[in-house]
């Protein structure tokens, strides 16, 4: 869903900025600028009705079902406030806790890096081309528009099930492939597979980033006689670093929330042997099939800290390594 | 999501029929949840009823169940036969395939919506009891409304949770292996017989892999399997719970890992990722229809659906060990809502369905063989069609060896066998000792059981 | 003009041969994205005893039979329900996103107001908020009125602009419209009714559009609230419906999810074909420029 949120909200922040400058002319009645003022609430009303029934209510009141035995079933008064044992059963008691949390781990560590190297290689290529670039950059988008589907997930289980296409494939090269999502070992690398063919949407992000970059700075680097490795290092890496963050920023959170793909291709038990058993399968699994709200709402809580955590990592750190062209640079 | 081996849960069939779900509260508004939401509605939906003491008053009933289309058609017909002998009850029929009926069910409950009789088996019974979702039929029971005297004792005291009669039977049922006769005679391997121990069973299987030639095997693994524990479990005198824990030790699950992973050296069963195809007990995944092993283990009602899946002829028998290990098994109850308004016409509808003759002939065996022994009897005599035929034969052959029957599984019963069925998968796949999962089995279960 | 500084190091045969070589690999890795999509077309194409023999691409017989047989693939109920609850759905999402955050957006973008800073970054926030999160005390609260197995909840949150992306994305856009336009209609003596109404409406077309489409793709292919929201089969979406395609794997039913599948991708590939451009556009626009 936030496909594409998350290198806006960064781009957000530097827009306002800009923003904030008032284009109000001071003579303008105080009148005027009251209406205005009632005019803004109106129009925001929605959304902040929406913020505060939607987003904000729900997440304290997941606060307090935590702290609670709360079960669908259960009448309210039989709910019973039982403190911090939802997550006290989480860090001791529950093994498929840590499973998941490892196995969550994994694939964002591992597939949100080799979907981006993708993504920004595919966009050096693309960008080097004169020709057909349109008809290469939507034919390479199709996935980010398909993939997140249950239909694409299908085909994955059926192409890489021990009797599918892509063992047929391999034994035209005399190879004998594993059983892929039936192994353990081999089920959340073919997620990542499924992760990393949609490459397309940072591609396009990563395709418009780069031609921002001006040429004269290529070309002095060529007169000062630095090689295409150099110019990539030194000129394209830390002009596109806000791009990178952006969906960097983006892509993590993304694959921290990967559902539908894991869900699809274990038939919704995480499996083989916890194999593919993302955070968000486990609360799910949780909360809507063993009816564990509380404890439930004790998994979101963590995993909100945990992509809070990140997320503020990120942006932290972001500083060190990104540089906007308007700044110091 | 819903790996569980559902008595007779269907291909995906599905679904139909209006919505069970009365009046939807809508537009209670936002605002109106985040001022009060925590507090008293559940049971709001409900209240002292008068009209209930006039019998001919109209009334109007909600019946759910899964199921496939053959189940469907025969339940709407006996809701219809009971209707026309009770003008004044109109029946509102709901049902779906397995897939997502308990997710349905769960919700509408939650809602104080449940129906007012819905089907439910033993893995989900004392969850839905314990919290309060099902009408008590004790004094039902007590004063007649429902007649049990003919009823299998067993499969009596089996619908009740905390010593209260909480569902009636629908029928009886036993876990059963089903194998390929067609295979074995092609193979040259003779068939297996009753009361082999599993070691017996083993080198049987193992005959059967190495004359399948690589691609077929002896048996599916059903190490994973809570059902097929508890039945070796009772060879040995003693049960899966005892109460609301455990009734064996961690040894003896050690002892039955291991009793697996011999039978896998031996080679009598398929590759992990092979049996992991199978796991989820949907007939079209079974190992006998897709053609890789000769035997699956089933329930005893599932034949004829195997039999449709696949040309080779197919047979059934007890699982491997003393056969005192199994007990009349309720196949599936019928259940009331705790929240209806019409408690008695409930009552009636079930006690129509489990005790008329006439009702019974139309059901047939599709819930198991009928609870109510004399219907059972006449039910016997006039049935024609073979698979029910195989199905009485089978009960009536095991009848008299059966061990009594233990209590329902108790609440988080069901998240726990979903426990056991990962756990166990990781000893068949290799990743973890007998002795490392059992350890975790027993962390989880006092985790699930609390 | 990238293009230029790489040919400023390379020219001539070494450079045309690294230009061949380059279309080479972009041909490959577009085999690899593609060869997916169309082993699906294929094989929905291949009869039983093919789909399960047969794993190239190319049905040796086609054959159209899997897809009425897809179609009525669930006893008692056929896709077209699903579609017909699918499409429901993402109309009135589109309606519900594009109306909400518009008028949301514009606050944002256009009037002053107290606090006006401090609710956009808590807009920005809700960006980054896992959905995963909310989604039990939503359910609690949507199943407490009533609402589950209703399309309600997968609708009337979309009305109050809770899709923040497009708030966003929305706002982005209007920052590109001139604020000249606002101060004449202004002085013409508009309120802020009215230059919403007259200026920014009217010019907000291109944003309502990227809106609209990404809106209907997104819910088209949602999984996670129709799997909890929907829980009866004659309330399925289209993902839902192909779900119960996950639990048989025999050979008689995968020619039928084939085929389901690819006619669940028809509708968002129609989108792509028709609005590629506006949906890289609607990629870049939002985030990089604005």
């Amino acid at each position: 869903m936030a496909l594409t949120t998350a290198h806006q909200s960064a781009g957000a922040e530097a827009n306002s900025a800009t923003s904030g400058r008032p284009a109000r002319k001071p003579r303008e009645s105080g009148r005027l600028r009251r209406q205005e003022g009632r005019a803004g609430y109106v129009f925001l009303s929605p959304w902040l009705l929406g913020l505060m029934a939607i987003t904000a209510f729900p997440m304290l009141f997941s606060l307090y079902l935590s702290f609670t035995n709360y079960d669908v079933l259960a009448s309210w008064d039989q709910v019973e406030w039982v403190g911090l044992d939802n997550y006290q059963r989480m860090f001791t008691e529950d093994p498929s806790y840590w499973h998941a949390v490892r196995v969550t781990l994994t694939y964002a560590l591992i597939a949100v890096p080799l979907k981006l190297a993708a993504a920004l290689g595919v966009a050096l290529l693309l960008n080097r081309e004169r020709r057909g670039v349109g008809l290469f950059r939507s034919l390479f988008y199709l996935p980010s528009l398909l993939g997140g589907s249950v239909a694409l997930a299908l085909v994955w289980r059926a192409m890489f099930s021990g009797d599918g296409a892509f063992n047929d494939l391999l034994s035209l090269f005399g190879i004998e492939g594993a059983p892929w999502v039936n192994d353990p070992t081999w089920a959340l690398e073919t997620l990542m597979v499924l992760a990393v063919w949609q490459f397309g949407a940072p591609m396009v992000i990563f395709l418009a980033g780069l031609k921002q970059v001006p040429t004269d700075l290529y070309e002095a680097a060529a007169v000062d006689g630095a090689g295409k490795f150099r110019q990539f290092w030194n000129i394209t890496l830390p002009m596109l670093s806000p791009v990178i963050f952006f969906n960097l920023v983006l892509e993590t959170i993304n694959g921290f929330q990967g559902f539908t793909s894991a869900f699809v291709i274990s038939n919704g038990t995480g499996g083989p042997v916890y194999s593919t058993l993302l955070y968000t399968l486990h609360i799910y699994n949780e909360g809507f099939t063993e009816f564990r709200m509380g404890y439930a709402s004790a998994l979101s809580w963590v995993f909100l800290i945990a992509i809070g955590l990140i997320t503020v990592v990120f942006f932290s750190t972001g500083r060190f390594w990104v540089h906007y062209s308007d700044g110091e640079n | 999501m819903h790996p569980a081996t559902p008595p007779t849960a269907g291909m995906p069939a599905v679904p139909v029929h209006r919505t069970p779900v009365p009046r939807r509260r809508l537009f209670r508004g936002l605002i109106a949840a985040a001022v009060a939401l925590p507090l008293a509605f559940g049971t709001a939906a409900c209240g002292d009823d008068e009209s209930s003491s006039d019998p001919n008053a109209p009334v109007t009933i909600e019946f759910f169940w899964w199921g496939g289309e053959s189940r469907a058609k025969a339940t709407e017909e006996a809701l219809k036969l009971y209707t026309s002998k009770h003008p004044n009850v109109t029946i509102t029929p709901t049902w779906q395939a397995f897939d997502g009926y308990y997710d349905k069910l769960a919700t509408i409950s939650a809602g104080g919506n449940a129906p007012d009789i819905f089907q439910i088996d033993d893995n989900n019974l004392t969850d839905y009891a314990s919290r309060r979702v099902t009408l008590d039929l004790t004094d039902l029971v007590k004063d007649g409304k429902i007649d049990l005297s003919k009823h299998h004792a067993e499969l009596t005291k089996y619908g009740q949770v905390d010593g209260k009669q909480v569902a009636i039977a629908s029928g009886e049922n036993t876990p059963a292996i089903v194998y390929d006769k067609t295979k074995l005679a092609e193979l040259g391997v003779s068939e297996p017989q009753e009361g082999w121990s599993y070691q017996q069973y083993f080198d049987w299987a193992a005959q059967v892999t190495q004359k399948g030639g690589g691609k077929y095997w002896g048996t599916m693994d059903i190490s994973s399997d809570y059902k097929a524990l508890w039945l070796w479990l009772r060879t040995q005198g003693k049960e899966f719970y005892n109460g609301k824990q455990l009734g064996f030790t961690e040894a003896d699950l050690v002892t039955w890992f291991k009793l697996w992973q011999e039978a896998r050296t031996k080679g009598a069963t398929p590759p992990a990722d092979i049996v992991h195809e199978a796991v989820t007990g949907s007939v079209s995944t079974q190992l006998v229809v897709t053609g890789k092993a000769a035997v699956s283990f089933m329930w005893s009602n599932q034949l004829s659906e195997l039999q449709k899946a696949t040309k080779n002829e197919l047979a059934m028998l007890p699982y491997p060990g003393d056969v005192k290990g199994q007990w009349p098994r309720a196949s599936l109850y019928w259940a009331g809502s705790r929240t209806t308004e019409h408690p008695e016409v409930v009552a009636d509808i079930i006690n129509f369905l489990v005790n008329d003759p006439e009702a019974a002939k139309i059901l047939g065996t599709d819930r198991g063989l009928p609870a109510n022994l004399d219907v059972r009897e006449t039910l016997e005599a006039d049935i024609s069609d073979n698979s029910m035929k195989a199905t009485f034969a089978f009960e009536n052959g095991l009848a008299s060896k059966f061990g009594a029957a233990p209590p329902v599984p108790p609440k988080g019963h069901n998240g726990l066998r979903n426990k056991l069925r990962d756990i166990a998968e990781s000893v068949t796949y290799g990743k973890a000792t007998p002795e490392a999962a059992a350890k975790q089995f027993f962390a989880e279960a006092s985790a699930a059981l609390a | 003009m990238a293009v230029q500084a790489a040919t400023v190091t390379g020219r001539g045969s070494s450079g045309a041969l690294r230009g061949v070589v380059r279309i080479v690999i972009l041909v490959a890795i577009l085999g690899f994205v593609l060869y997916p999509l169309l082993w699906m077309l294929g094989s929905s194409l291949k009869s039983p005893t093919e789909v399960a023999s047969n794993l190239s691409v190319l049905p040796t017989e086609p054959t159209w039979a899997n897809y009425p047989d897809g179609w009525s693939y669930i006893d008692g109920i056929s896709f077209g329900r699903f579609f017909l609850n699918s499409t429901v759905i993402a109309l009135a999402t589109v309606v519900a996103n594009a109306v909400s955050c518009l008028v949301a957006a514009f606050a944002f973008a256009r009037l002053h107001f107290r606090g006006r800073k401090v609710w956009f970054a808590i807009m920005i926030a809700t960006l980054l908020l896992p959905s995963h999160v909310l989604i039990i005390p939503q359910y609690v609260m949507f199943n407490y009125f009533g609402w589950v197995d209703t399309p309600l909840p997968l609708i009337v949150p979309r009305l109050l602009a809770t899709e923040a992306f497009f708030v966003f994305l929305m706002v982005q856009f209007m920052r590109g419209i001139p604020r000249e336009l606002d101060h004449a209609a202004k002085i013409d003596g508009c309120s802020p009714y009215g230059v919403f109404r007259y200026v920014i409406l009217p010019l907000s077309r291109p944003a309502l559009v990227t809106t609209a489409i990404f809106s209907f793709i997104w819910t088209w292919n949602d999984f996670f609230t129709q799997l909890v929201y929907l829980p009866s089969p004659t309330s399925y979406t289209v993902p839902i419906g192909l779900r119960l395609f996950i639990d048989s794997t025999g050979q008689t039913s995968l020619g039928p999810m084939f085929a389901m599948s690819a006619l669940s991708l028809l509708p968002v590939f129609l989108f792509f074909l028709a609005f590629q451009r506006l949906l890289v556009q609607g990629i870049n626009t939002s985030g990089l420029k604005g």
